[in-house]
């Protein structure tokens, strides 16, 4: 279980984060929903270790972020974290090298679904095609938590509607997700838990099914209701 | 360790191109400079000695012999010299903003390594240092090609051979990256280091405190310098010296070994619990 406990976090003298708290599990979709600079890429930066909190607690599966983590958790953000010079097989021999828990086999498979050329170089793909290589990179680890970061931002409908399927495959399947996303009606139907956020407070949290099943209602309108668009 | 290598590795492959370009304009400027001044010299032994009949002592009393030292203080040679030690500096500051720059953000990947952040800072370090040293190599087994080469374009009687030593003995930069002395090889080098060092930490203050970093860069380089040369400026003050030469010497050498070692703790900390993507 990934638990965030309380976390506070400043920019300059504006508090971005004033006390966020939730627990995500293992096997579940956790949804963190907000309008632009509410802080959802804070906290998916501050559960990476990417950058400091004031003050709070993040733990995985009990324990602090280290080095070990990382074999454990991984995070996907909107933009490749790889060099632009290198080649889709570069990228792969490069997590390849330094991650135990590199599944080449899923790589290969991954590649094959997204209809990839190997010796693409990533300066040269497209934005929807570097957005499924970043996806590639982050699911071929064997890890239990993911973290995505607006995975469908700025891409075309059938980029999004193939990265949408990976969502209902094999690849997320028994892991841990945290996903920040505006395209919410891509994939509301797999959310198990939506956080909303507003001016760096949880304003809502709820498990997506009981809504569903309970009240009848989808995540946009519970978000309609509590952001009173 | 492995993932050190690894690393070291890694980076050295991202500036191949850049250093191989520096090493190509290297030869190609300082090959251009000897052949380029020895044909000027030897047009004027044609055009005196062979058309106007000047006996050979005459002309060598007034244009003087050729040898190395006719380029060793032109821009042929120290002109490429100073534009490597410039890159270099420059690639020292590019070595860590690249990768929070530009259209991919290579720095997530870096920091999510299952790897001692430390490894990344070392690897960068050690990148810097071999490219320094591999250029002084480079410059080493240059100068007396080109030596060879000007002495196989001039006519015997008119070069005068040098020998590395006195090539380099009177051009001050040449003595400062090629020490006579091994002693003075690990001091030269050993502050290099060390200003590396301390660079990389200010990066990291700036890196982490955006900003506010900036300032706290300049104060820990000021701080770190204010121990450096915290004896001489005692001695300043006091108009005293209560150590020997040596003994100052040696305790400059363990301040050094301090603000080495400051700096490396100090880049840890930043690394792991300050540094922000």
């Amino acid at each position: 279980m990934i638990e965030v406990k309380n976390i506070k976090k400043n920019y300059g003298r504006k508090q971005v984060l004033k006390g966020v708290s939730f627990t995500a599990n293992k096997g579940e979709i956790t949804c963190l929903i907000g309008v632009n600079g509410v802080g959802k890429t804070t906290i998916m930066n501050a559960i990476m270790g990417l950058t400091p909190i004031n003050s709070g607690e993040i733990l995985i599966e009990g324990k602090q972020l280290d080095k070990t983590s990382y074999e454990k958790i991984t995070f996907i953000p909107d933009a490749i974290t790889m060099l632009p010079q290198m080649k889709i097989s570069d990228a792969m021999a490069f997590m390849n090298d330094y991650y135990q828990c590199w599944n080449q086999k899923r790589a290969n498979d991954m590649l094959k679904f997204f209809r990839l050329e190997k010796e693409s170089r990533i300066s040269e793909l497209s934005k929807g095609n570097r957005a499924k290589v970043n996806l590639l990179l982050g699911l071929a680890l064997d890890v239990d938590y993911v973290l995505m970061d607006e995975p469908f931002s700025g891409i075309d409908i059938f980029s999004r509607e193939q990265i949408a399927e990976v969502f209902t495959s094999h690849l997320i399947e028994n892991r841990g997700v945290i996903i920040t996303t505006h395209e919410i009606h891509d994939i509301e139907h797999l959310i198990d838990k939506a956080v909303l956020l507003d001016d760096g407070v949880i304003i809502k949290e709820f498990n997506a099914e009981e809504v569903r099943e309970n009240e009848g209602k989808s995540i946009v309108d519970v978000m309609r209701e509590v952001f009173r668009v | 360790m492995k993932n050190y290598v690894k690393l070291f590795n890694f980076e050295m492959g991202r500036f191949l191109k850049g250093y191989l370009a520096l090493v190509g304009f290297t030869v190609i400027v300082q090959v251009l400079g000897a052949v380029i001044t020895s044909r000027s010299y030897t047009n004027k032994i044609n055009e005196h000695v062979y058309h106007e009949g000047m006996a050979i002592d005459e002309f060598l009393s007034q244009f003087g012999d050729m040898s190395m030292y006719a380029i060793i203080h032109s821009l042929w040679i120290q002109g490429p010299i100073l534009f490597c030690i410039s890159v270099l500096l420059i690639y020292t500051l590019l070595i860590w903003y690249r990768d929070w720059f530009g259209k991919n953000t290579f720095i997530y990947r870096l920091l999510m390594l299952p790897t001692e952040r430390m490894n990344i800072f070392f690897a960068k370090l050690t990148t810097i240092m071999v490219m320094v040293l591999s250029l002084v190599a480079l410059q080493i087994m240059l100068l007396p090609v080109l030596n060879k080469l000007m002495g196989s374009l001039v006519p015997e009687a008119y070069f005068m051979n040098l020998s590395f030593k006195e090539m380099i003995s009177g051009f001050n930069v040449l003595t400062i990256l090629f020490p006579f002395s091994f002693s003075n090889f690990m001091i030269h080098y050993g502050l290099g280091l060390l200003a590396v060092s301390l660079i990389f930490t200010a990066i990291l203050f700036e890196r982490s405190f955006r900003l506010k970093g900036i300032v706290y860069g300049i104060l820990y380089i000021a701080l770190s310098l204010l121990i450096l040369f915290s004896p001489v400026i005692m001695i300043a003050i006091t108009e005293t010296s209560y150590l020997y030469p040596l003994e100052l010497f040696y305790f400059e050498l363990i301040l050094c070994v301090l603000v080495f070692v400051m700096s490396i703790l100090t880049s840890r900390f930043l690394l792991n619990k300050k540094i922000t993507v």
